[in-house]
């Protein structure tokens, strides 16, 4: 049993807090509240500095396979409400190519991605609530892939180079990688305001060579996708609740009432103390998840666990952080509102707590 | 430093294994009838006492204390695994006693009381109650009005204390008493060893919601000689908090909860509920065990976490309120959501062959209840976190 960090761990939260603290100022995140949410600026100095490689083997040229290292990247942009949208590329694309692809040119994308070019994920769908079973199509005739289907919330697919689908086959499910130009790619305008975009194929015609995967592994790769995402997202998610609930603290300490700081109510100490459990819970189950994944690409229950959480606190935090501000809460001059649109996405993004308590119940009741 | 890993070391696991086998051995038809008397659900009855003799001659009680008093040295990570073994078993194991109030005899008590009372704790022949709470002193319990006035021989106890569970079996009070009367609060108090023997020592029951016996204890002009008093006059305080971390741990333990939560999803498994289906195939059963699963795990952790910080020899007063809370309030959920599953028939006592799981679950989610205000009531410990966690101010 050890809770501890590593040295370069500490390190790596420490930087990064330094770097986004100077660089997600109110000033220039206004900038991006209603423009394209994409702060390229950012995106390449967090290039030049070898932030991309984290959770990347040393052989592309990042810091070491391990989720729990990328895990701190996502903690970091959501705790500093960074405008970079960065779960597709980082977590779902560069860390399924890393582990289940053979291809010199597919792992070459990696490369890419480290230098800052972003490719994405497409692999939602409307409507369709199990993404283990995608309803975008891909008919297979000799060496050639027809792809035909409808996804969305694909991060930053408007300026990807190209992007990872899911889509079911003869051959059950694959995973593969489309150049942007075969997509039609439209906009659309989310909660939080995340570059999220509806991916179109009609029938696209690529190579066989664009599947990822070795043949009839691909089911397997599109869950460690999907398991992957889901335990950044809850990162991102600790992340933005941990910055909540500072500001709960902070605002509460400060803001008086009858003569006395309100945080000296007991009322609204208890519901702050309430948000501080939470968020424990969020960053263990995290952890265990991040760790577990790194040593077995299936960790389904840990992920749904870790998710279902994020989902709760999310909801939790948010609600209790904008009550206990009052109407500073909801004024856009201060910092809260953005955090509790992301902690929105965050909630419902990978599936809900309700549609993943449903998928947990499934798994563990499962007569064995 | 490595990489941070969260499970037990084979080391760990081996001494699980270990403990699990060796109270499959302990606990025998026998005793198990006997602890399903409600009069010896916390022990106390011939078949409980022997178990104790048995586990003190196999080296099984004293595991915290150090080694140059008899003990193993446990380190805090294998006496939680202690502590979630024994408590999967349902035994009445006392902690208190043992893991808490022995040791502090041992270490601080007098020639008399190491000799007679710590020895014989390691042995497993001697029980204690504790004398903590009072009518008017709860939460606040530095407020406590039990006296004990200074004379040539030693002191003169008088007072009241209430919820001294175990008393009605125990052969001595772990009492604490008003030394200084000036003093401020906490700073007056002593700690003292009070035999139940004594003729002015008596107690009226209270039964309890869970059917766990407690009792009012009086003290009239008990006199003990100052071999009684353990540690030094007015520093009790010292005493009863020194290992308050560790018992508040011990509370929410994750072992029980999850025991329960096996045996209720077996239990599921294995009902029919028409031609066709198990109890385990409806969704909202399904639900409910995804709710307790996930509550579980964290529990699992914060456990474990704050384990580890008191492995490392630290002391993070937040994270310990966390544990408390979350454990007690989480253990009332989880109660309800998988009685939830089996229906009326939780209701029923193992008074009937229709009962579940001999009633554990309908006995358990009634000693629930007492772990919300029980080893520091939640909102003390709301207060601590939003102190020592968030740094917010002291609430008025």
């Amino acid at each position: 049993m050890d809770f501890s960090e590593m040295n370069h761990q500490g390190e790596i939260r420490d930087s990064l807090d330094r770097i986004l603290v100077e660089h997600c100022v109110p000033e220039n995140l206004k900038n991006f509240d209603a423009a394209f949410k994409h702060d390229a600026e950012l995106m390449s100095f967090l290039a030049s500095q070898g932030y991309l490689g984290l959770g990347i083997h040393e052989k592309y040229g990042g810091s070491g396979e391990n989720l729990y290292d990328l895990g701190i990247l996502f903690e970091k942009l959501g705790f500093h409400a960074a405008p970079l949208s960065l779960i597709g590329c980082l977590a779902e694309v560069a860390q399924t190519i890393q582990k289940f692809s053979e291809h010199e040119s597919h792992q070459a994308l990696i490369a890419s991605i480290l230098k800052g070019d972003i490719h994405t994920s497409a692999i939602l769908e409307p409507l369709n609530q199990d993404p283990e079973n995608p309803l975008t199509r891909a008919e297979i005739a000799g060496d050639k892939l027809t792809i035909t289907g409808t996804k969305y919330l694909s991060e930053l697919a408007s300026i990807s180079k190209s992007l990872l689908v899911s889509a079911n086959s003869d051959e059950g499910v694959l995973l593969v990688l489309v150049d942007k130009e075969h997509a039609n790619v439209s906009e659309l305008t989310t909660t939080a305001n995340t570059p999220a975009f509806k991916v179109d194929f009609d029938g696209v015609s690529i190579d066989r060579s664009a599947i990822i995967h070795a043949q009839g592994r691909g089911l397997e790769a599109l869950k460690y996708l999907l398991q992957t995402s889901m335990v950044m997202r809850s990162y991102l998610a600790l992340g933005i609740t941990e910055k909540m609930t500072a500001l709960i603290a902070a605002y509460t300490s400060e803001r008086e009432q009858f003569g006395r700081v309100i945080g000296s109510f007991q009322a609204v100490s208890h519901r702050a103390a309430d948000c501080f459990i939470d968020l424990e819970c969020l960053r263990l189950v995290s952890q265990q998840a991040a760790i577990n994944l790194n040593t077995n690409h299936d960790c389904e229950n840990d992920a749904l666990v870790a998710k279902i959480w994020a989902g709760n606190a999310c909801h939790r935090i948010s609600y209790s952080a904008q009550h206990l501000h009052g109407g500073m809460g909801v004024d856009k001059d201060y910092v809260l509102w953005r955090y509790c649109l992301l902690a929105k996405e965050c909630e419902l993004i990978n599936g809900s707590a309700s549609q993943n308590i449903d998928r947990l119940g499934l798994n563990i009741t499962a007569n064995q | 430093m490595g990489e941070m890993l969260i499970q037990l070391s084979p080391k760990q696991a081996k001494l699980k294994e270990e403990l699990q086998e060796y109270f499959e051995g302990l606990i025998t038809p026998d005793l198990q009838a006997e602890l399903r008397d409600p009069e010896h659900f916390e022990g106390g009855g011939p078949e409980f006492k022997k178990a104790m003799r048995t586990m003190g001659a196999d080296g099984w009680i004293g595991l915290s204390w150090k080694k140059e008093l008899g003990g193993k040295n446990l380190s805090p990570m294998e006496q939680y695994i202690f502590v979630e073994t024994v408590m999967r078993t349902g035994f009445p194991f006392p902690f208190l006693t043992t893991e808490s109030v022995g040791p502090m005899i041992a270490e601080h008590g007098s020639d008399w009381a190491k000799e007679e009372v710590a020895t014989k704790i390691l042995k497993g022949e001697l029980f204690f109650g504790i004398g903590y709470s009072e009518p008017n002193s709860g939460t606040d319990l530095a407020s406590l009005q039990t006296k004990a006035i200074r004379n040539r021989e030693g002191y003169l106890i008088n007072g009241q204390k209430m919820w001294t569970s175990l008393a009605n079996f125990s052969d001595y009070i772990w009492l604490a008493a008003r030394t200084d009367f000036e003093a401020k609060n906490h700073k007056g108090i002593s700690m003292f060893i009070v035999p139940t023997n004594d003729p002015g020592f008596s107690m009226t029951a209270i039964n309890t919601l869970g059917d766990v016996r407690t009792n009012a204890t009086f003290y009239d002009n008990i006199h003990v000689p100052e071999s009684h008093l353990v540690g030094q006059p007015n520093e009790g305080w010292s005493l009863i908090t020194s290992q308050l971390n560790l018992e508040r741990l011990a509370l929410v333990n994750h072992g029980p909860v999850e025991e329960l939560y096996k045996n209720v999803l077996s239990l599921a498994q294995s009902t029919k509920i028409n031609d066709n289906q198990y109890l385990i195939d409806l969704t909202w059963v399904q639900h409910n065990f995804a709710q307790v699963y996930s509550g579980i795990e964290a529990l699992k952790l914060i456990c474990w976490k704050q384990t580890w910080i008191m492995e490392s020899g630290r002391l993070n007063m937040a994270e310990a309120s966390v544990a408390k809370v979350y454990g007690s309030e989480f253990f009332i959920e989880a109660y309800r959501l998988l009685m939830e599953i089996m229906g009326e028939l939780s209701l029923l006592k193992n008074d009937s062959e229709l009962s579940i799981l001999n009633a554990k679950l309908e006995r358990m989610y009634r000693t629930a209840s007492i772990l919300t205000f029980g080893g520091g009531t939640n909102e003390v410990q709301r207060d601590i976190i939003a102190m020592a966690g968030l740094l917010m101010p002291r609430t008025r």
